[in-house]
């Protein structure tokens, strides 16, 4: 991943890429289901992010978060905790 | 013990029955690699304790549904153990709806995770079974009941079923056993998954001749045998491992229960 590329327009091509539209645009209080995800889509969200910054994102915090916003300072947060390792 | 030295492939192998299975080749010495699907900590606690045995264990995280994620994982196996005796299709996934309400996705993901993995996998498995091996496939016994919002896992299981019989031919010649378990619904976390009403499990008690639910232990020594050289006269099967239940019909309630037994190792 380029160190240009922000965590924000990461997320939005992988969930573009995951259900399909191109249309997406996060707002601060938008959802996945705001776009038509249902359960499967959010899991393979989970772990094309997962998988594209190399974290682990806990599920238990993970049920915590309400929109897409408060989804991108999760995984910023995960990808500055690794950083520091 | 009857699988020393052994190298062991499980793949969902860090938690429910896998987890279980993992274990249970581990205590019959076999070396353990555990593939995961996302939590680490999990993976690392099941490798742990297989360690614990005095085995080797190791984790790779690979998702299924991923062809090249397969492809990596088998790179990894053979530059690490550069061979593999069994390997255990367990990782299983799946949408709970109905067939009408089942879109495209939730089908290819269930088929590419429950079925298409195991052929992948088994593929690569078979290359680094030079001096033979033990392919073991669970499936469930949803390939063939119908069970509520059950239909994609269902279908898929029912596809691993004819796969394990296709290829219980196709490599008998290289010293490649393959079977299946077929288990009723064993008491795990997944269960819940599938059963939102609280009076589910007694009433599959209830329904079972053996008295109680599958524990993940009755699927485990099931395994063990089937990996082991007891039973290499057995190809291409699905054994069925259920308390009976798949036997009676609806409605059936055994008289007493005379015949519950618990389940031990």
């Amino acid at each position: 991943m380029s160190v240009n590329t922000s965590v924000e327009e990461t997320v939005k091509k992988i969930a573009q890429r995951i259900l399909r539209k191109k249309d997406i645009a996060f707002a601060p209080t938008t959802t996945f289901k705001d776009f038509g995800a249902d359960s499967l889509d959010i899991v393979q969200i989970l772990v094309a992010v997962e998988d594209t910054f190399d974290i682990e994102l806990d599920d238990e915090q993970l049920r915590n978060i309400n929109d897409t916003a408060g989804f991108i300072a999760y995984i910023e947060s995960k990808i500055a905790e690794k950083n520091k390792k | 013990m009857a699988l020393n030295g052994k190298v062991a492939l499980i793949t969902g192998g860090s938690r429910g029955i896998g987890r279980a299975i993992t274990l249970k080749l581990a205590s019959e010495g076999a070396d353990v690699i555990i593939n995961f699907f996302r939590k680490r900590g999990t993976a690392e606690s099941t490798a742990e304790t297989a360690r614990s045995q005095g085995v080797t264990a190791h984790i790779i995280k690979a998702n299924l549904a991923e062809p090249e994620k397969i492809d990596r994982m088998f790179t990894e196996i053979e530059n690490m153990f550069g061979r593999l005796d069994i390997l255990v299709n367990n990782a299983a996934s799946g949408v709970a709806r109905t067939a009408m309400e089942l879109d495209f996705d939730a089908w290819d993901w269930t088929m590419n995770v429950n079925a298409r993995a195991a052929l992948l996998c088994t593929q690569r498995a078979a290359r680094l079974m030079r001096n033979g091996g033990v392919i073991v496939n669970i499936s469930s016994l949803g390939s063939r009941l119908v069970m509520p919002i059950y239909t994609a896992v269902g279908v898929s299981k029912a596809a691993l079923e004819a796969l394990t019989r296709y290829l219980a031919i196709e490599l008998a010649p290289l010293g490649i056993r393959v079977n299946a378990i077929a288990a009723g619904p064993v008491e795990t976390e997944a269960l819940k998954l599938y059963t939102t009403d609280p009076g589910i499990p007694q009433q599959m008690v209830t329904s079972t001749p053996a008295g109680r639910m599958v524990q993940p232990e009755d699927v485990t020594n099931v395994v063990a045998f089937l990996c082991s050289d007891a039973a290499s006269m057995i190809r291409g099967q699905i054994i069925i491992v259920d308390g009976g239940a798949s036997l009676t019909s609806l409605g059936y309630t055994p008289p007493g229960d005379k015949g519950a037994q618990s389940a031990s190792t």
